[in-house]
Parts: C-alpha cells; sequence; structure tokens
C-alpha cells in the first residue's frame, strides 16, 4: 500500500472540495448548469463530526461533475475504496417526462437500473418544462412527477424535487440544499465509519512486526482530509494530533533504527509550516519516515488547519513547544548532523513562526492576547540566543555584550557537540591571519567609572578546550566524553574573556591552549591544537557549508550585519515581551539594546533605555543586578552632559549596598560628586539624596517648648558617603502634624558642615515656633553648586538597603510647642486696705508655672497717686503658700506666729533701676513674693459724716494701680502683663453725732472711729480743733482725759470719744474772719499690723528701739459742725377740697396756705426775704394742671403773714391718685412744718355719665 | 543540581538569594530570578490560568527552557521561593518536597524576634538549612 502514496499524494493535491456526480438522464444539465453551480459554496451547511454530532460549517465548497466525466470513470475498485474520500458525495438525477407512459415505460426502468447502487446517496430532481399558462402541460407533469414520488420516495426519505424552468418555486433551493446536505452527510458518515473500521483494525497490529506505519499514516491523512474537505478542521486536527503521538510512539520503538534525515541541503531551513517542502515520497524510510521532515510535516499541517481555525495563538503555543521538543531531538543527533544545525534549525524555525503567527493573529481577548505576545517574545528570544551562540563561534564573541541576561542564557547553553570539531580549511590561512589580528585589537571591555569587575561568563566552557577536546576524541576515545559528563557549570567559570585580558598570553596562545586542553593529561598528540582564530575560521566554514539561508548567512557574514539582526531578535523580544505580561523580561532586553546604542553612539537612547532597566531594578530592590547597569547609564548621562542625571546615578551607586563595590570605588564615585559639584555647573542642581543622607531626631522623648521660645534642635544625620564630605549649607524642615499645609520653616545650620561617613549630630538653632507638634521634614543642603534633598528618615540607624521604600514619614514628633498658656503668675499678696499717705509694703507673689524665669525682669510702673520710695531697697523672699501649709503649721502655735512667711529660705534685697528690677537666679522656679515700698497720695483730707446721713465712702477712692510687666524666656521673649489693684485707706472712719443737749447748751459730741484696716491701732492721743461757732466747754484743746490712752482699737472694730461742746456766741469781728468752716479730729495712733494681711507700720518707720519709742502717726479728719436747727420758720397747709369729691374730668382748685411763724430776718440764707419760691408738682398722667406751677409771691416777713397759693386742677384717672404737691425750692426743709402737705392719696371718681359728652366739639 | 535558591518578598524584593555554583556568575542567576517573577505575577493575576493549582503554594514550573529549569513556590503572605536546577528530569515531588522544608526553615528564619519582617535574611543558620536541604534535593528519591 505504501506504493499509492505518491497517488495519494497527487490525488491530494489536486482535489480540495467535495464532488457532486449529477446523472445527467434527460440532458437537463446544460439547461440548470448555470443555476445549480450558482448556489456553490454552500452558505451554511450541517454536517456530522467524527461523534457524530451535528456541527454547522459555514461556505462549504464543492463542484458539481457529471458521472460521464472521465474523472469520475476510470476509476478501478481498489483505488475507489482507498481514496474514497475523492469520490462523490452526492447524485443528483436529472429527469424530465411529459408523457405518463414514456415514464413508465422508459424512465422507470431506467432510473431504477441507476439507483440500484447502494453505495450512492442519490435523490432525483425532476424538471418540468411546461410553460405555466399551460394548464394541460402543467397538469401532466404533476401528475408524472406523482408517480415518480410514489415509484422513488419512501415514508422515511424523501428522494423527489421538482424544479419548474418557468416559474421556480420559492423553496425548492432550499429543498434542493437540504437534500444534497442529507445525502453529502450520510456518505460522509458512511466514509467514516469505514476509515474508522480501517484504522481501528490498523492500530490493532500496531506492535506487530508487520506493521507498515505508512498504511497507518495513509488512511489516518484520508480521514483527516475527508474532514478538511468537509470543512470539519477540529476534526481533521484531531487526527493529525493522533497521528503524531503514534508516529512518536512508532519512531522510537527500539529495534528499527532509522535515519534520521536533515543531512540534505536545505534542511537547515526549517520547513514546520510547508507542508509541501518535500514530497512525502522522498521520506518513506522502510515503513515509516524520516523523522527530521515527517515531524516538520506533520506540525505543518497541523498549522494549516489552525489557521484556517483562526487559531494563530495556538500555532505560537504548539509551534514553542515544538521547536523545544524538535531541537532536543536535533541534539541527540547532533554528531550526525551539519554542523550546527540545530542552532540553524531553531533560528529559521523561529523567524518562520514569528513571520506565520504575527500575520495571522486578530485580536484576542485580552489575556490570549498578552499570552501570544509572550509566546512571540520566546520566540524571538529563543531566536536570539541561538544566533548570538552562532555569532561566538565565527568570532563575534567579543561583541556580545557580557550582560547577566546574556549570561544566563549562553553560558547554560552547552557547546554544539559535532562528532569532530570542523576544521580549518587548507586554504584559509589568511582568514586566520585577519582573525588572529581582530583578536589582538580587542581591547577589553572595561567598566565605566574605573570598576573592576570580573565580566559574566558567556561560554559554558573555554571554547578553545572544547574544540580541541572534540578534535582530540578523535585519538583518545571515549575518555573525554567521560569528562564532559561534568556538569557544564562547573566550567563556566572559565571564559575566553579572561585570555583577552593579556594579550602577551594571546600571542603564546598555542601552547596555553596546550595546557587548556589536556587537563587530564591528555596529549593531543595527533593533531595540533587549533588556536582560537583557527575555530573561528573553521566554524565559519562550517557554517557556511550547513547554512543555506542566504540571509541568515549574510547575518553572521560581517559585524554590521550581525548587529543588525541581533538588534532585530532583541527589539522584537522586548517590543513583544512589553506587550506581555512579562515586563521584566521586556526592560532587560531594553538594556541589552541600549548597550548596543552605547556602542554605536546613540546615548540619547541607551541612556532612556537604561532608566528603564535601572528603575526596575531599583523599584524591586534588585541592588546586584542594579549595580551592573547603573555605571552604564551614569556613562551615558555623563557623556550626554546630563549633570543632574549623572550626580543622581553617583548618588544612587553610592547608596547601593556597600559590598557591592569596593572603597576605592565607592570614594571614586564621591570624588565624581564633588568634582561636579564644584566645578563648571551653571545653573545650581538639585538632587535627591535621600538614600545616602538620612536623619532623624535623637532618642529619647521630644523637645518641648513653650509658645514663643527659641530653642535649639539635636538632629542625627547619617551619612553614606564613604568619606568625610563637606557640606556648605544644612537646612532641616519641620512639619506641624496636625497641619501640613501651613509653610514649613526651614532651620538653617548657621555654619559648613564636615560630615563624617556614618552617624553625625548636629545641632540647629530653632527660633521661635507656633504652637503644635513638629516631625522632621525635609533636609535639604548645598555642597558647591549642588542643591541636595533628602527626605529619608532613618529610624536611628543607617539607611537599610534594602528598605527600598524608605520614604515613610517619621511619626514621633521631634519638637512640641505647648499653646500658648500661662507662664508665670502675679498676685498682690494681700487683698486687705493699705494705709494711705504711708509708705506701706506691696506684696506681689511671682508665682511660675512650670516655666524657668531665669533673667527675668520686671518693670513696675505705678498708676496716678502712687509713688515707690525709692529710696527703699526692694526686698524678694521665696513665698510659701500659708494656706497649704496651715495645717501642718496647726499645731504649733509658736511656728504658725514666726513662720508667717514660712521658711524664709531665699532672701534678697534688690534695687530699682529706672522701673526694673532683676530677678536673683534662685527665683528662677520658685514662687517667690516681692514687697515693694510704696505710699499712695492723697490730697484730700478724710472726711467725718454724720450719724444721721452716714456718708458712704467710694471704694474706688482708695484704689490704686500698678502696672506689671515681666519680662523672661530665653531671651526675654515671653511677656507677661498685669494691672495689680491695691486698696488703700484712711486707718479710720468718723462718724459723728450729737449724744445729748444739755439745758445749758453744751451738747456731747460722740467721735466714732470705725477701723477701716486689718491691724490693730492704737490711739495715743485725740483731739478736736473745732471750727468757727463751737467752742470746747472745758476751755482746753478739747482733749480727753489722758487716763483713756492708748486706746486700742482691734481691726474692724469700733470705737467713740466723746467731746463737750457749746455753741460760740458769735461777734461780728468773728463772722468778718469766718476762717474755719470745718473742725478737725486729729488722732494721733500707732499702728502694729504684718505686711502680708494687710496694712502695717509705715515703711519708713524703722523701729529699732520698744514699741513704744515708735513714732506715732497722725491721722487728720475734717468734720462739719452745723449749727442746730431751732424751729421751723414756714408752716404750709393744705386746704380741704370740695365736698363734693373729685371726679375725672372736673375742675377742681387746689389750695394751701403758707404762714410764717417766726421772723425771718434771722436767717442768713434767704435773700429775698419779702418772697417765698414756691412749686407745684403733679404726675402729668393722672393730674392736668392750670395756672403757674411755679413761681414767687410776696411774704411778708412779719411773723404771722400768710398766703394762699391756689391752683386749678383736673384729674385724668380715676382711683387713688397722689395729689399734686407744694414745694418751697428755696427753703431748707428743716424749716418748713408740716411737709408734705396735704393727704398722700385722694380718691378721684370716674367721670359721670353725661350727655355731655356724647356732644361733638 | 541545584543551582540557586532565592527567597523574594511580597513586593517582589530579593530576601535571601543563594547560587550554588562555583563559577563567579551569580548575577546570571539573579538575572534569572528575577525574571522568573514574571511568571510568578503572571499566574498570581491571571488565577484563571492557574485553574486547579488555584490555592496551591506550589507553582511548578516556572520557565520551560532548554537548558534550566526554574521552579516556584507562593506562601500564603506572598513571599515566593523560586529555585533553580539544571537537572533536566526532575520530579515534582521532589520540587514540592524541597519547597515544603525550604518553607519551614524561612519559616523558622523569620520568627526569630531580631529579623525584621521584609529585610533580608542574613542569619546564617538559615544559610546552613538550606544549604543542607540542597545538598540533600533528589537523595530521597534515588535511594
Amino acid at each position: 500500500m505504501a506504493n499509492f502514496l505518491a497517488q495519494f499524494h497527487t490525488i491530494k493535491n489536486s482535489s480540495d472540495h467535495l464532488v457532486i456526480a449529477v446523472e445527467d438522464v434527460s440532458d437537463l444539465w446544460p439547461i440548470v448548469k448555470s443555476e445549480f453551480e450558482g448556489r456553490l459554496p454552500f452558505k451554511r451547511a450541517s454536517l456530522n463530526n467524527k461523534t457524530r454530532n451535528s456541527v454547522s460549517v459555514e461556505n462549504l465548497t464543492a463542484e458539481f461533475i457529471l458521472t460521464t466525466d472521465s474523472r469520475l470513470r476510470s476509476r478501478f475498485p481498489l483505488e475507489q475504496s482507498l481514496f474514497w474520500f475523492r469520490e462523490p458525495y452526492a447524485t443528483v438525477v436529472l429527469v424530465t417526462c411529459e408523457d405518463l407512459d414514456e415514464f413508465r415505460t422508459i424512465l422507470k426502468p431506467r432510473l431504477k437500473l441507476i439507483v440500484q447502487n447502494d453505495e450512492r446517496e442519490w435523490f432525483i430532481v425532476f424538471v418540468s418544462k411546461a410553460p405555466p399558462n399551460n394548464d394541460q402541460a402543467t397538469k401532466l407533469a404533476k401528475k408524472v412527477y406523482a408517480k415518480l414520488e410514489v415509484e422513488f420516495s419512501s415514508k422515511k426519505r424523501e428522494r423527489c424535487c421538482k424544479l419548474d424552468i418557468q416559474s421556480p418555486e420559492a423553496n425548492f433551493w432550499e429543498d434542493l440544499e437540504s437534500k444534497i446536505m442529507e445525502s453529502i452527510r450520510n456518505t460522509l458518515d458512511r466514509r467514516v465509519q469505514f476509515y474508522e473500521d480501517e484504522i481501528r483494525k490498523l492500530s490493532e497490529q500496531r506492535l506487530m512486526p508487520v506493521w507498515n506505519f505508512c498504511n497507518f499514516f495513509i488512511l489516518k491523512e484520508s480521514l483527516a482530509f475527508m474532514f478538511e474537505m468537509a470543512h470539519l478542521f477540529e476534526d481533521a486536527l484531531r487526527e493529525y494530533d493522533e497521528l503524531e503521538l503514534c508516529y512518536l510512539e512508532t519512531v522510537n520503538m527500539t529495534g528499527k533504527l532509522r535515519d534520521f534525515g536533515g543531512v540534505d541541503r536545505g534542511d537547515d531551513q526549517a520547513a514546520l509550516l510547508n507542508p509541501g517542502s518535500k514530497p512525502l515520497t522522498q521520506i518513506v524510510q522502510d515503513d515509516s519516515f524520516r523523522e527530521f521532515e515527517f515531524r516538520q510535516y506533520l506540525f505543518s499541517c497541523q498549522s494549516k488547519l489552525l489557521f484556517k481555525l483562526k487559531r494563530a495563538f495556538e500555532v505560537a503555543s504548539r509551534g514553542y513547544s515544538f521547536i523545544i521538543s524538535f531541537s532536543k531531538a536535533l541534539a541527540l543527533r547532533e554528531s550526525i548532523l551539519p554542523f550546527c544545525m540545530r542552532e540553524v534549525w531553531v533560528i529559521t524555525a523561529c523567524l518562520a513562526l514569528i513571520n506565520a503567527t504575527a500575520s495571522q493573529y486578530n485580536d484576542g481577548p485580552p489575556d490570549i492576547e498578552k499570552e501570544f505576545y509572550r509566546l512571540q517574545g520566546d520566540l524571538y528570544s529563543l531566536c536570539r540566543v541561538k544566533f548570538m551562540r552562532l555569532a561566538y563561534l565565527v568570532g563575534f564573541g567579543a561583541e556580545i555584550e557580557r550582560s547577566p541576561v546574556n549570561s544566563a542564557l549562553l553560558s547554560m547553553l552547552p557547546w554544539p557537540k559535532p562528532a569532530v570539531w570542523p576544521l580549518v580549511p587548507p586554504d584559509a590561512s589568511s582568514e586566520v591571519l585577519v582573525k588572529e589580528k581582530i583578536i589582538l585589537q580587542e581591547t577589553p571591555r572595561v567598566k565605566h567609572l574605573g570598576i573592576q569587575r570580573k565580566p559574566l561568563p558567556l561560554e559554558p566552557s573555554l571554547l578553545l578546550r572544547e574544540a580541541n577536546r572534540r578534535r582530540a576524541s578523535l585519538s583518545a576515545g571515549n575518555m573525554v566524553e567521560m569528562f564532559e559528563g561534568r556538569p557544564i557549570f562547573n566550567d563556566g567559570s572559565g571564559s575566553d574573556a579572561s585570555t583577552k585580558m593579556s594579550p602577551s598570553q594571546k600571542v603564546r596562545a598555542s601552547s596555553m591552549s596546550r595546557t587548556n586542553s589536556s587537563p587530564g593529561g591528555f596529549e593531543s598528540s595527533i593533531d595540533r591544537p587549533m588556536r582560537l582564530a583557527e575555530i573561528y575560521v573553521a566554524a565559519e566554514h562550517a557554517l557556511q557549508h550547513t547554512i543555506s539561508n542566504t540571509d541568515l548567512w549574510k547575518s553572521l557574514s560581517s559585524l554590521e550585519e550581525y548587529e543588525k539582526k541581533y538588534l532585530e531578535l532583541t527589539k522584537g523580544a522586548a517590543d513583544n515581551y512589553h506587550h506581555s505580561w512579562w515586563k521584566r523580561h521586556g526592560v532587560v532586553l531594553d538594556g541589552e539594546i541600549a548597550a548596543v546604542c552605547f556602542k554605536h553612539g546613540n546615548f540619547d537612547l541607551a541612556a532612556k533605555s537604561y532608566e528603564k532597566v535601572c528603575a526596575l531594578y531599583a523599584g524591586e530592590g534588585w541592588q546586584d543586578l542594579l549595580a551592573e547597569v547603573l555605571p552604564s547609564l551614569a556613562e551615558c548621562q555623563k557623556i550626554l552632559n546630563d549633570q543632574a542625571g549623572y550626580l543622581s546615578s553617583c548618588v544612587r551607586l553610592l547608596s547601593l549596598d556597600k559590598g557591592l563595590f569596593l572603597t576605592k570605588e565607592r570614594e571614586a564615585f564621591q570624588s565624581e560628586v564633588l568634582r561636579l559639584a564644584h566645578s563648571e555647573m551653571k545653573d545650581p542642581v538639585p538632587l535627591d539624596v535621600s538614600s545616602l543622607i538620612t536623619f532623624s531626631g535623637n532618642p529619647g522623648p521630644p523637645l518641648e517648648l513653650c509658645d514663643g521660645d527659641p530653642g535649639t534642635l539635636s538632629v542625627t544625620i547619617w551619612s553614606g558617603f564613604p568619606d568625610d564630605i563637606t557640606l556648605d549649607s544644612l537646612s532641616l524642615t519641620l512639619m506641624a502634624t496636625y497641619n501640613g499645609d501651613e509653610g514649613v520653616k526651614a532651620l538653617r545650620c548657621p555654619s559648613a558642615i564636615v560630615l563624617k561617613p556614618g552617624r553625625n549630630i548636629i545641632t540647629l538653632p530653632l527660633p521661635p515656633q507656633k504652637p503644635g507638634s513638629y516631625v522632621l521634614g525635609v533636609l535639604t543642603g548645598q555642597i558647591g553648586h549642588l542643591r541636595f534633598r533628602s527626605h529619608s528618615f532613618s529610624k536611628g540607624g543607617p539607611a537599610d538597603s534594602d528598605d527600598f521604600m524608605i520614604y515613610e514619614k517619621p511619626t514621633r514628633p521631634i519638637l512640641k510647642v505647648f499653646k500658648p498658656r500661662a507662664l508665670v503668675d502675679l498676685t498682690a499678696a494681700i487683698s486687705s486696705a493699705l494705709l494711705i499717705n504711708e509708705p506701706q509694703w506691696v506684696g506681689i507673689i511671682v508665682r511660675p508655672i512650670d516655666y524657668s524665669l531665669k533673667g527675668a525682669i520686671l518693670h513696675i510702673d505705678t498708676g496716678p497717686g502712687l509713688k515707690i520710695e525709692e529710696s527703699h531697697v526692694i526686698e524678694m523672699q521665696s513665698y510659701v503658700d500659708l494656706s497649704q501649709i496651715a495645717a501642718d503649721m496647726a499645731k504649733s502655735d509658736a511656728a504658725q506666729k514666726e513662720g508667717s512667711l514660712a521658711v524664709d529660705k531665699n532672701f534678697e534685697q534688690l534695687r530699682l533701676h529706672a522701673g526694673r528690677i532683676e530677678f536673683p537666679n534662685w527665683a528662677n522656679n520658685v514662687t517667690s513674693i516681692l514687697w515693694i515700698p510704696i505710699r499712695a497720695i492723697s490730697d484730700g483730707l478724710a472726711r467725718g459724716s454724720s450719724s444721721v446721713s452716714p456718708l458712704r465712702q467710694s471704694i474706688v477712692d482708695g484704689m490704686r494701680t500698678i502696672a506689671l510687666k515681666l519680662e523672661f524666656g530665653v531671651s526675654h521673649n515671653q511677656i507677661f502683663e498685669r494691672t495689680l489693684a491695691v486698696h488703700f485707706t484712711d486707718p479710720f472712719q468718723v462718724s459723728t453725732r450729737i449724744a445729748d443737749k444739755c439745758n445749758d447748751g453744751t451738747l456731747l459730741l460722740q467721735v466714732m472711729l470705725q477701723s477701716e484696716v486689718k491691724a490693730t491701732l492704737t490711739i495715743n492721743d485725740a483731739w478736736l480743733d473745732l471750727q468757727d461757732g463751737f467752742v470746747h466747754t472745758t476751755k482746753g484743746d478739747g482733749r480727753p482725759t489722758s487716763g483713756f490712752f492708748p486706746l486700742v482699737i482691734s481691726p474692724h472694730s469700733r470705737a467713740a470719744i466723746l467731746f463737750s461742746i457749746c455753741l460760740e456766741m458769735l461777734n461780728a469781728e468773728d463772722e468778718a474772719k469766718a476762717l474755719r468752716p470745718e473742725s478737725i479730729l486729729n488722732i494721733k495712733y500707732g499702728i502694729s499690723g504684718d505686711r502680708t494681711t494687710g496694712a502695717h507700720p509705715p515703711v519708713a518707720v524703722e523701729s529699732p528701739g520698744p514699741e513704744g519709742a515708735r513714732q506715732d502717726l497722725i491721722f487728720r479728719s475734717s468734720l462739719v459742725l452745723q449749727r442746730p436747727v431751732l424751729d421751723p420758720c414756714l408752716a404750709v397747709g393744705f386746704l380741704p377740697l370740695p365736698s363734693g369729691g373729685l371726679r375725672v374730668g372736673q375742675l377742681v382748685s387746689m389750695e394751701w396756705r403758707i404762714e410764717r411763724l417766726k421772723d425771718f430776718e434771722e436767717n442768713e440764707v434767704s435773700k429775698h426775704n419779702n418772697e417765698v419760691l414756691y412749686e407745684v408738682g403733679a404726675n402729668s398722667d393722672n393730674w392736668m394742671l392750670a395756672g403757674r406751677k411755679r413761681g414767687h409771691v410776696s411774704l411778708s416777713t412779719k411773723q404771722g403773714s400768710r398766703i394762699v397759693i391756689s391752683i386749678l386742677c383736673m384729674p385724668l384717672v380715676a382711683g387713688y391718685v397722689r395729689p399734686p404737691q407744694l414745694g418751697l425750692p428755696e427753703v431748707d426743709e428743716t424749716n418748713i412744718s408740716c411737709n408734705p402737705a396735704g393727704p398722700h392719696l385722694v380718691c378721684v371718681l370716674p367721670p359721670a355719665l353725661s350727655s355731655s359728652f356724647c356732644i361733638p366739639a | 543540581m541545584i543551582v540557586c535558591v532565592a527567597v523574594v518578598g511580597h513586593q517582589n524584593n530579593p530576601l535571601y538569594i543563594q547560587s550554588f555554583t562555583e563559577a563567579d556568575d551569580a548575577l546570571k542567576l539573579h538575572h534569572i530570578v528575577h525574571c522568573s517573577l514574571d511568571v510568578v505575577d503572571e499566574r498570581v493575576n491571571n488565577p484563571k490560568k492557574s485553574g486547579p493549582t488555584l490555592n496551591e503554594t506550589f507553582l511548578g514550573l516556572l520557565y520551560p527552557t532548554e537548558n534550566y529549569k526554574v521552579y516556584g513556590y507562593l506562601t500564603n503572605t506572598k513571599v515566593k521561593f523560586i529555585l533553580v536546577t539544571t537537572d533536566l528530569d526532575v520530579r515534582d515531588a521532589d520540587v514540592r518536597n524541597f519547597f515544603r522544608r525550604f518553607h519551614a526553615a524561612y519559616v523558622d528564619a523569620v520568627s526569630n524576634p531580631f529579623h525584621v519582617p521584609g529585610k533580608k535574611i542574613t542569619s546564617r543558620t538559615f544559610a546552613e538549612r538550606v544549604s543542607t536541604i540542597v545538598k540533600s534535593f533528589g537523595l530521597s528519591s534515588a535511594g
């Protein structure tokens, strides 16, 4: 059957659609052909898949072929069964007949003959040519068709349909299509069944020796092909999948050694998407196929179907796994394949797959799309690795960046393992020389910024050794293969690059390679070991032999072409990865692109890409990797003159883990920073050094300040610089925790600072801050032209290098400024009155409230009427609140007595300078009391009062104020002002009364003395200087008997002294003198009181001697004595009202009579003796008065003269109201008897109901 | 042979990375571990795709490359363990077992009161224990 392979192949290639046979019985086909073919391809069809489930397919292509066509006729039965898939799937029998007899005799037997073949699915199309207006013909056609239906249709299946050519029925074509479909479906089912049965039969024999894979393949692929023709691609794909599985299962069966394939010219180009690249007959190997070609063929068939199913993503994903697994298969046969066949195949396969899938791919759901791009990226990446490997072999190794990604990819990829390493062709000595020269000219790639780092390996092992060993294996046999069994990673340490470091070694490459190539003591005895250049040349020649693709070869032929291809692949991989989930892969490859850009001087692009890579590594804290890329970025920035970027890169380099760079290198970074900072920079460059300089407050509680106070703040700064660094300036902002918006204030460091590496403590002056608590904000400073800032807060240690999310705000406040509060209190020490006009101690209690009064200054400003006795010192002593310790003291009277000021721990005498007092140091924190000698000045003489009309003395009279201003705080910034009120008073309040009036005219004047102070007063003497008109009865000075004195008056108690006086007979001269209008009471007294409680002996009185020797004080008070009024001189009487009573609205005449009771001439007060001023007053709401309310009436000065004053009134309100009153304003009330005259209230009746009121006015 | 094991924090920051190659090429292993985070991220962010392994800590093979294999493990605190091996036929059970022991060692290391969570693991005991686990990798199946 395998012989049919070629035939099968041609059949398959020639037919790709279903065939529908047309049995044209009545020569109708030419008439209906166009209309029939117009139905193709079938828009929609319903077919059964392999599992007999209905599947809807679209645009099913088919072809109508007449049974007489040669394509359907000349076939052998065997062919028919084997290639059954190409046989017609339905047979349409076209008939027409217009006569019943003809039908019965001719047509029916003929049709019976045609349809007797059970294999076929057939149905009859009866074509009626009858014109619609010809009823006869139409009827006849109907009849014939009815007969036909009876004859050929069964209940189970309708096999007939009728086409009216003249007027086709609307549903005919649908009917036709459904009949065709039914037929196709049935045929397909039957054929599927047939193939399945055959396949099953063959599968059962699979393990038998006679089994032939080719036969199985033909059957299986026939089935698959049939499905494909029927547009059942899913089923077709499944067949191919099964075929692949079966192949892989059988191909590796032991005992059958077959050729692998892949040795033909052009095999290096992957054919995994091109099923027709090689005819199957060429790859037959015994009873099966060559693996190399056949697996690619299967994959290409699968991918074709997948593309038809619009599943380009699946092609990519299957393709990637296919390439990987196929590459493994190639690796197993590397020794029989051309040199580097595997690598070349993978490259071409990847590129083919990328191109095909990328062009076929349509938008998919986002996650599939990402996955698709990832696969594309993987394919590119795989391709890139293999390409780099080839490039290395031909000697471009020095151009390959020794980056982590390349190292990871290449150093873990084993060298190709040809049976024998290619030899240098005999005529290539000139090429060897060229290569040699290139190798010699190569300068080792130096890391930027003078960083010394061992380059990463790109080789799994030393190529020199590997290549020579491969050659040695010719002679040494399998022993070397044992060495190869070692893990390749251990060999990865050695690299060819290391040999490039020293050109001198390279000159003697041959001797070195000998030592390298004989690790186990094998001497390569047969051949001289190859030198590196020779290896390159040999590989190049071998590759030229292997690679059939000119493009690929071109890419390896020169450095420029290599780089072009390399960039294309790298960019492809990076771009696709960027579109996928695998961002890191993409960014890392960007770094590789950057390296190429850098090499070509495209620093701008390089810097951009490097920045991305650095951001990736820095963002996740991969410092080791960052340390690899950052110097390159820095170099780019340096070349681009991007000072800010370069500085920031240097700072980042410095802030990396200390172990990543040598101290020398770190110092170099720092000197770079300093060099730039102090050099030609035009503008100051801002720089974030958060990772390098961190700061924190000192441990312990925060500094506490009162509102308005300055202070100094101590801050710890950690420097990550490897050396001392001088900061030209430094400032630190404080941020209020409650409100960040308020302008943050910067604290400036007054001078330049040298930061040592590690911990530094600096102190900053702190100006007064607003109340609140503050945390450290930002550290800013300047080095040369460089303005740096750091946001980074360290928790009391050096910045953790792996703490890449360091920008957390410190939570602990460093400074607390309290809200304004009372820091000190000034109060008067006494509350009771002091003596006026005497120098008195005024006590001021100064009580600091948790605040030091160091250096405080008190300004004292006395108000009017107050004077500080500057001649006296001011006393200051510590003060203990008595009320608090009273309880303790209560037990011992003595203690209480002497300890009124409690413990006199501190006492100091101070002087007043220009109204200021400076506080002594001991008073910083203790409550102290300040005694200030002050005299309240009052010009007025104290006034006594009569007991009849006691005079209340206003408290304001004795009030004096002292304005105090206390300046304190660290820089006298705190000011406390208070005005104290101090009450001064006379010692006594004097009131007088006439105690008795004797018959002889002697008056006993009682002078009552009320003590006004909280002190004991002792009256030593008292005398009265009488005013004119009064004299002492005793003709003396009016002193009471001296035996009464001293009279002691307790605080707030009363005493009285009696003076006997009499009226003096006045004569004319005396009247003329009239000097003293008032009497003066003089009291000589002493006072004993405590200054802490109130009035006390005056300051000036120093008391050296006993109490008796003390100088007495004099208190003077004026008294006004009035001559007694003997009789009233006027009498006023109210004349009775009319008897009828008062009524509202009724006029009434009110009358008063004034009578002079005695002669008026004596009275000195009256000026108009014969006239009296009167005044009538009344409530205007109640009364209406008519007539003069005020006026003079003449009244004779003679005793007994009288006059009546009458006035017309009208009451306005009913009820009891006060009547109008008569007053005599010029006459003292005491001179008027019966005053007020008249009743208190009078009754006013309501108005009489009178019609007169109704008369309109 | 295991060439590298790594602990990666939940912010994808390296907490511990140890290579077991003699050559001075740890950086390429850093790269492999770092890039494998792409796969971990992808799996974590697309729970649909991970399917049945949704609630499993063991992420399985991350990288189907030709020459080495990368396995991943994700703890419930989103700390990742990465294993790079050059053995191309590794049994899943061995890797699971390895990760289980590695996880235990990690938990012990971070339970140290002096360890700051989220910081690099510097414990020498942990390193010793890890190297013991690495050395014994695959032995249980072999013998």
